[in-house]
């Protein structure tokens, strides 16, 4: 039972799963840092049908312009990117990243700034005179201090509002885009006085709610005010914030019951099947009611969601590249290069339902949607989002994201108002 | 009667007592279980004390570390347990583990003595009442999702019977039997009660574990010598009193058994109730699970401060339990 034998046997044994894990990670290291050939390694979180096809549009046109390329997609399921981001934190802090990944610009982008593990890309943008294709808002969203970080891919719009033309016609309601938040309200009244209910809401993911509260915000303050709410110059406490917090208690009280047990794409269906009159979210329901054999102008229609001025509420995709332990510098700045090309842009908008980021880029192949919001995104001023995350830090977002969950459990105006000025106070420095 | 023969037996093989046996062994098994005992003070121990750290400092960004320590001493802990969000977390986790805990082990009781007792298709009702077991915490609360979804769910059905308004289930932001009311200034800034929308979820987890809990009993009452109640019912016990004074607490191990491991589930719940219903309006249905999960990438010294205090109320249970254990090791 206690022989020296079964004790030594046991030591090579503990000794044995010590050398295989240690073995294990040197060929991980091996792995990853062998740059044999010529390759480049892809992270991102596109993983559904259309968000693959669209980064198939990718790595074809890289492939192609690089003969020989082997292009490894680390693509990463789930949480809306969240579980992506979290491997790729980690990959960064073991000093082992992907050559290139994706992110949002601006207030995303910024962490990974601060954090020193983006590389400064300005060069590349002059080199090629990009800014001068792009809105300067949109430009100014791929920096930081000054610098070019990251290259915009493709743009999705956030406040667009989904109608269904047979419920606005059978209630006599039109919505006009350049009335105002007031007529919109009026208009969603009169549909439910016809026993209709008048807003779609998918809340579960409370980002669907925190982006129709989001929406009304920019619709009452304009886009300058928008801005200044994140640099802590224009506060949260505003009369017209306040007054686009009573616009949203208003429309909850038009909108299903069952808000927070549908998701987003659910409550954009139910629109289409003529369940209620509106439904605000981005423009990739537009690509989510294609698929569900929605056909725009009969089963939908969309406006701008009304206000002031008009906004585009900027959501937006990039791909940025290692600061440190890039291990293949010249196929990743190839890379950076295929995205910004207009015909790239153009084919991957076609498969992933955005529009393109450089203005310059032939949209007329694209849908009569995508051919309006294109646009609208060069005439119009282009703000961030703060709903996903877009437009200031993490930690600012997910402030709002709960406040707003605490709005929609019955919570008081004036304790959001609180939550918000405190946090402009305390985290926008 | 061979029980002293082999006691004897046991006695003769025994070493003398001079020899320093003890010491022997006790190193031996040291040196044995150094590798294991190693490698969970590394992954566990050692994490939890970096978790600690963290929790302590200003590392916000998870790709930006920052291990300075945030002033003053313990702030981060201070600013959680301040919010609303935080308090709704405990108020929900604590409601639900109670419930949960009570629903399962009666339910799983109650199967184990109708299994125990039926005649026919024993094995068939073990399955059953076993099967949802298997499955994963997200399959099946996407199916209850749609099953409790007001508009679409057992709703119609409720509606087909006359029942005029159904309950909006997930969906309800109240509160039963709350004992205060939220007052604008105070520290405490939820409403405590049992959210309504809190029970489909917790009724989903009892299902659902149920099958392990009868498991548990069917093996605690395959053990109970048929001895014992055949005395007892020769001595005119009926039936409720050879449950209550014979079966029940012969069963007690089993049934501690079933709340510390329960216990954990209850405690760490949240693919169940992210599946189900998210954070719910108004924090209603959130757990610290989900907490720490939105907080991860946003301030990780926030979803590390949540992490340590969700730990300490998982030992605040655990460890009597232990000490119990240990306690009664060293006596026998």
């Amino acid at each position: 039972m206690r022989s020296p034998l079964k004790i030594t046997g046991a030591a090579i044994a503990s000794a044995a799963l010590v050398g295989s894990l240690a073995a294990c990670a040197a060929n991980e290291q091996a792995n990853s840092g062998a740059s044999g050939g010529k390759s480049l390694e892809i992270t991102s979180w596109w993983t559904s049908g259309s968000e693959a096809d669209a980064l198939g549009v990718l790595t074809t046109a890289v492939k192609a312009a690089d003969a020989g390329l082997s292009v490894d997609n680390a693509a990463v399921s789930g949480g809306g990117g969240a579980n992506a981001r979290q491997a790729l934190a980690a990959r960064l802090q073991a000093g082992s990243p992907p050559d290139t990944w994706q992110l949002h610009p601006a207030g995303q982008l910024k962490a990974y700034v601060d954090g020193g593990q983006v590389a400064d890309i300005s060069q590349l943008w002059s080199d090629n005179g990009w800014a001068s294709k792009l809105p300067k808002d949109v430009a100014d969203a791929q920096q930081v201090n000054g610098k070019y970080y990251t290259v915009p891919i493709g743009v999705h719009r956030g406040n667009v509002l989904w109608t269904n033309p047979a419920v606005l016609s059978k209630s006599g309601v039109t919505i006009d885009p350049k009335g105002g938040v007031d007529s919109l309200i009026a208009g969603l009244k009169k549909v439910q006085a016809t026993g209709t209910t008048a807003v779609c809401l998918g809340d579960k993911d409370v980002f669907a709610s925190a982006e129709l509260l989001e929406s009304l915000i920019m619709a009452r303050t304009g886009a300058d005010n928008w801005k200044k709410l994140f640099t802590n110059s224009y506060s949260f406490g505003a009369p017209e914030v306040k007054q686009a917090l009573n616009d949203y208690t208003t429309i909850l009280g038009l909108a299903n019951k069952d808000h927070s047990a549908l998701t987003w794409d659910e409550a954009a269906k139910n629109m289409a099947d003529g369940k209620c009159a509106v439904n605000l979210m981005g423009d990739w329901a537009f690509g989510e009611l294609g698929n569900a054999g929605k056909q725009p102008g009969k089963d939908f229609s969309w406006v701008t969601f009304p206000g002031q001025d008009e906004v585009f509420d900027y959501v937006g995709d990039g791909f940025s590249i290692p600061a440190a332990n890039l291990k293949h510098p010249d196929e990743a700045k190839a890379w950076l290069k295929t995205l910004m090309d207009p015909k790239v842009q153009t084919d991957f908008a076609a498969k992933k339902g955005s529009i393109p980021a450089r203005t310059d880029a032939d949209i007329s192949s694209l849908s009569e949607y995508q051919q309006q919001a294109a646009t609208a995104f060069k005439s119009v001023p282009v703000v961030s989002s703060l709903a996903h995350g877009q437009v200031t830090t993490a930690e600012f977002a997910q402030t709002y994201s709960d406040a707003v969950t605490a709005l929609n459990g019955g919570g008081s105006i004036d304790a959001f108002v609180s939550t918000m000025v405190q946090a402009q106070s305390s985290q926008l420095k | 009667m061979t029980a002293p023969a082999i006691d004897r037996a046991w006695l003769r093989r025994r070493p003398p007592v001079a020899v320093p046996h003890g010491v022997k062994t006790s190193r031996r098994a040291r040196l044995i279980f150094a590798p294991s005992l190693l490698v969970s003070f590394l992954f566990v121990y050692v994490f939890i004390g970096i978790t600690g750290y963290i929790s302590l400092s200003n590392w916000k960004v998870g790709t930006s570390p920052d291990l300075s320590l945030r002033q003053p001493f313990g702030a981060t802990y201070g600013e959680i347990v301040g919010e609303q969000r935080f308090q709704a977390d405990y108020r929900n986790v604590i409601i639900f583990t109670v419930v949960f805990l009570v629903l399962a082990i009666v339910g799983g009781l109650v199967a184990a003595l109708f299994i125990h007792h039926v005649a026919i298709g024993r094995s068939l009702f073990r399955t059953v009442f076993l099967l949802p077991y298997a499955l994963s915490f997200i399959v099946t609360g996407v199916v209850w999702r749609w099953i409790f979804a007001p508009s679409t769910g057992i709703n119609v059905f409720l509606k087909a019977i006359g029942i005029q308004n159904p309950p909006g289930w997930t969906t309800d932001p109240g509160i039963v039997g709350a004992i205060n009311s939220i007052d604008i200034g105070s520290p405490l800034k939820i409403q405590l009660g049992i959210p309504v929308a809190l029970l489909p979820i917790i009724f989903a987890a009892a299902w659902q574990l149920v099958g392990f809990a009868m498991a548990m009993y069917l093996a605690g009452l395959a053990s109970i010598p048929e001895e014992h109640l055949e005395a007892a019912s020769v001595d005119g016990a009926n039936a409720w009193q050879r449950l209550r004074h014979i079966v029940l607490p012969q069963l007690w191990p089993s049934t501690i058994t079933c709340f510390v491991l329960l216990l954990h589930v209850a405690l760490k719940i949240f693919d169940l109730v992210v599946a189900m219903s998210g954070s719910g309006p108004g924090f209603v249905t959130d757990v610290p699970g989900i907490y720490i999960y939105n907080y991860l990438t946003s301030r990780y010294d926030k979803a590390s401060a949540m992490a340590l205090i969700l730990l300490g109320l998982t030992l605040l249970v655990v460890v009597p339990y232990l000490m119990r254990g240990y306690r009664r090791e060293r006596k026998a």
